[in-house]
């Protein structure tokens, strides 16, 4: 009786192992990309102010708003359109930066959301969404200002 | 002041150029993929976030490219490019090539044609540079100009490897690096 009892167990034991192994693997395998819009915003911000940010102190900026793993901080940015283009994955890419600035922020947006840029014009005051990838500072070598670039953009109700 | 472009040959791409060709240009629209082959698993990643400049006179040539910025399929994936003991992108946010064309007096910037650039200059990646020497083309067509690239990197010679767990036996020690371009006039 023992002996059943106890192989009972074993088993029970191990065939929870191996789901619970399989399981976390396959989600591990499987796992989807954090959706963006879905979660919260971080940061609340005119491009103006996190242009200024982070030439003032790129470090700590960087420090503040990338991830160690990638899945950086999401903002919503506030700004004037300067520019609208489209990137080599057929998504729309829009500059938001302000007359006087040094740079500004680009966002692009996603095949589900480009539609949206089609009602935009340059110099319309829009509030967008999305996750930072780099941030603005000068270089020297390409001898310019690089923006701020945001990604998986979405147009938000203006803040 | 002279800096170098790089890499061997891949795809074409036009642009359009609204001066005479010369001085600056300035590229904001870019694909950048790479692709590592191993037994165990094909990995594919693809970045379309770079910056890039070339000046036609002096050949020299810069890309800016966002490491944050490349997209994998797998999620897992990209967490782990991103991570301290890969990439480490939150320390090293950018990718960088600075080069020069070495033959830019045989390209003509205002002729439609396709043109072999011999680029040399340095990759920096996770904070080490390296000295690269590479081949592309430059095609010119309509008043468009377009780059083109395909390189290998070894991951090794930037800091980058791994001695067990499964990086060692899913990532290539070497990584093929496939770059377009297009250009406007700045």
């Amino acid at each position: 009786m023992k002996k059943k009892k106890i192989i009972k167990l074993v088993l029970g034991v191990a065939i929870i192992g191996t789901l619970i192994g399989g399981g976390s693997a396959a989600y591990m395998f499987y796992r989807p990309h954090r959706d963006v819009q879905a979660a919260k915003t971080d940061y609340s911000l005119t491009n103006s102010e996190i242009v200024k940010e982070y030439l003032k102190d790129r470090q700590a900026a960087d420090s503040k708003y990338l991830a160690a793993d990638g899945d950086s901080k999401i903002l919503e940015v506030t700004g004037t359109v300067n520019k609208i283009s489209e990137n080599y994955n057929d998504q729309k890419v829009i500059l938001l930066k302000e007359d006087g600035d040094h740079a500004g922020v680009s966002a692009t947006f996603t095949a589900e959301t480009n539609h949206k840029v089609s009602y935009l014009e340059v110099g319309q005051m829009v509030t967008v969404k999305g996750v930072i990838r780099s941030g603005a500072a000068f270089d020297e070598d390409l001898g310019f200002y690089e923006n701020v670039i945001l990604e998986k953009s979405d147009l938000v109700a203006q803040k | 002041m002279k800096k170098i472009i790089l890499s061997t040959i891949s795809l074409a791409l036009l642009m359009t150029f609204s001066a005479y060709g010369q001085g600056k240009l300035k590229s904001s629209k870019s694909h950048i993929k790479f692709y590592s082959h191993t037994v165990a698993e094909d990995i594919e990643a693809n970045n379309y976030s770079s910056v890039s400049t070339i000046d036609t006179e002096s050949g020299e040539v810069v890309f800016s490219v966002p490491m944050q910025g490349f997209e994998f399929e797998k999620s897992t994936m990209q967490k782990h490019f991103n991570q301290e003991n890969f990439l480490d992108t939150k320390n090293h946010p950018k990718g960088k090539l600075v080069g020069r064309i070495t033959n830019v007096d045989e390209i003509d910037f205002s002729k439609d044609g396709v043109y072999q650039a011999n680029v040399e200059g340095k990759l920096s990646i996770k904070g080490e540079s390296r000295s690269i020497s590479e081949k592309g083309s430059i095609t010119v067509k309509n008043g468009n100009i377009g780059v083109e690239s395909k390189f290998n990197v070894t991951l090794a010679d930037y800091g980058i490897s791994f001695v067990k767990g499964k990086p060692s036996t899913n990532v290539a020690g070497e990584v093929e690096v496939t770059v377009i371009a297009d250009y406007l006039a700045e």
